[in-house]
């Protein structure tokens, strides 16, 4: 192939796309919820459970962005601090067999353990709200990446190692050139399943005990019976996932542009 | 003129090599290599043959210093490529039997892998990559990521990445029986021309007599437990007498036993008479 097809073939992939029958569906469910809302109370629905768009979209202009960014800082911190444990332990076990017979188990185990008792603990264990919120996201994010990066280690091409050996690197210099460019695909994956599992646990960390946080203003909304206040905060938590997971999508696809 | 080229590599000297394997499943010990003795001068090009199972993949891992041996030893100049792992970096380059080139790396970024894991400056890195990448006929592929390159390109940038650090060993393993007969030749005569050029030792394991006769200074014949059935100083066959040749290396490995024809070479019995 000549190298202007080349640089042809090179097409940027796209990193978020809204088809048609996305947009669609979309616009289905809000028909339907609008058309509920002003229906509850002919269907014996109490008004304030299924709120009009105009009544959420007042909610929506009461958003204290400090909790927003607030959870975001807890997340992005949690994740990053999640991701470095991970791999260095993920690394650790790879070079040795005894530390991974001694490991595994207690991985498997906490990965077994439900959320709300880690939360749970981390409430009677530790009195910073911080500490407790942070402890939670990397004991549940932690062991995700953990696994994920040490079976794509192990499952990198004997060949590829093997070819990399002959040429004797040093250990340092083994897993800088080839074992970690081989894991990123793998790397990415886990942050995308990281970021959504992340969202989903800083709220529930965020309901008990903190007093900033979507996840707070969420439990305020439930005292309130405010199912607006509800489902605009849900529509912020929605729309940090999208983000974050376009902010890694975009990163992916730069960095792994190699496999266009 | 390098140091190679004036002094030549260190002959590489295989004494009473053995190497035995214990199966994971059955517990039960294979012997790989039964107590090889083989002497490669310096820059000699070495073809060793044999039939599948026979201990040449298990010799070739010997030789890299990948595994170590049982019993026996490789001294390449005294050292062994096992123990003295680090000493052979830069001083050993292996070709492969698919390219195993690195699919995130370009084809410029593959060439300079053993350069940066030598520490040259980034400089030189590109500047010794770029001109074999050239010699090699790819310098208008040098961005080119290996999955938009053929597999002749691809095994070509293999190649130009073994040469990189001019290796006084060079070893290649079935490097060219993937490819299709006319690129398969192409890349011979190319790796050949390059291996008298830097002066290096190298060694091909391979399958195909053609191929090592074509490439040979010498042809082991290995039997099984690479017990060496055969060795052939390819200069003293006229290549008239190359069908001969082949004839008798294929008979060779059938038998598991030399081929009287071997031990009268055209010319060393034009020479008795």
């Amino acid at each position: 192939m000549p190298l202007e097809a080349i640089e042809e073939h090179r097409t940027p992939v796209p990193v978020l796309s809204f088809p048609r029958q996305t947009v669609a569906s979309l616009l289905i469910f809000a028909v339907c919820w609008e058309t509920l809302s002003h229906l509850s109370p002919l269907l014996g629905i109490p008004p304030f459970a299924v709120p009009s768009f105009a009544t959420i979209a007042r909610s929506m202009a009461r958003i204290t962005p400090l909790d927003v960014v607030v959870t975001l800082a807890r997340v992005i911190g949690a994740l990053i601090a999640s991701f470095t444990v991970g791999i260095a332990l993920a690394m650790a076990m790879y070079r040795s067999e005894t530390l991974d017979k001694y490991l595994h188990p207690m991985v498997r185990i906490l990965m077994a353990v439900p959320v709300v008792s880690w939360i749970l603990f981390a409430v009677l264990w530790f009195p910073g709200v911080e500490f407790r919120i942070g402890f939670v996201l990397v004991v549940v994010c932690g062991p995700v990446f953990l696994v994920d990066t040490l079976d794509a280690m192990r499952n990198v091409p004997r060949e590829l190692r093997q070819m990399m050996r002959s040429f004797r690197p040093t250990v340092p210099q083994f897993f800088v050139k080839l074992m970690l460019p081989a894991i990123v695909p793998t790397i990415f994956t886990s942050w995308k399943v990281n970021i959504s599992l992340a969202i989903r646990v800083v709220t529930i960390a965020e309901l008990v005990g903190a007093v900033t946080g979507i996840g707070h203003q969420l439990s305020v909304a439930q005292e309130l019976f405010s199912v607006a206040d509800v489902f605009a905060w849900t529509i912020v938590l929605v729309a940090l996932l999208f983000l974050l997971e376009a902010v890694v999508a975009r990163l992916e696809a730069r960095i792994l542009r190699w496999r266009a | 003129m390098t140091e190679i080229q004036k002094n030549g590599p260190p002959p590489i000297e295989v004494r009473g090599l053995r190497k035995v394997f214990r199966q994971a499943t059955t517990g039960q010990s294979v012997v790989a290599i039964d107590r090889l003795d083989l002497t490669i001068a310096s820059r000699e090009v070495v073809a060793i043959v044999g039939q599948t199972g026979c201990g040449k993949s298990t010799f070739f891992d010997l030789m890299i210093g990948l595994e170590a041996p049982t019993d026996g030893s490789i001294r390449i100049g005294g050292k062994s490529p096992y123990a003295d792992f680090d000493f052979f970096r830069g001083h050993m380059a292996t070709v492969f039997q698919q390219d195993r080139l690195l699919p995130w790396r370009s084809a410029l970024d593959n060439a300079k892998l053993p350069l940066e894991l030598i520490g040259h400056s980034e400089e030189e890195q590109r500047e010794r990559a770029l001109s074999w990448l050239k010699r090699l006929g790819l310098e208008n592929f040098t961005n080119a990521y290996p999955h938009e390159l053929s597999g002749g390109m691809r095994q070509r940038v293999a190649i130009a990445r073994a040469f990189s650090v001019q290796p006084q060993i060079l070893l290649a393993d079935e490097a060219f029986g993937h490819l299709d007969e006319v690129t398969a030749a192409e890349l011979r005569e190319t790796f050949l021309s390059l291996t008298r050029e830097t002066g290096a030792t190298a060694i091909l394991i391979t399958h195909q007599l053609e191929e090592a006769i074509a490439v040979g200074d010498r042809i082991v014949v290995f039997g099984q437990s690479a017990r060496l059935l055969a060795d052939i100083h390819v200069a003293q066959w006229p290549p008239s007498e190359y069908g001969t040749l082949r004839e008798a290396i294929q008979w060779t490995l059938q038998n598991q036993r030399p081929d009287p024809r071997l031990a009268q070479a055209p010319s060393a019995a034009a020479q008795s008479h």
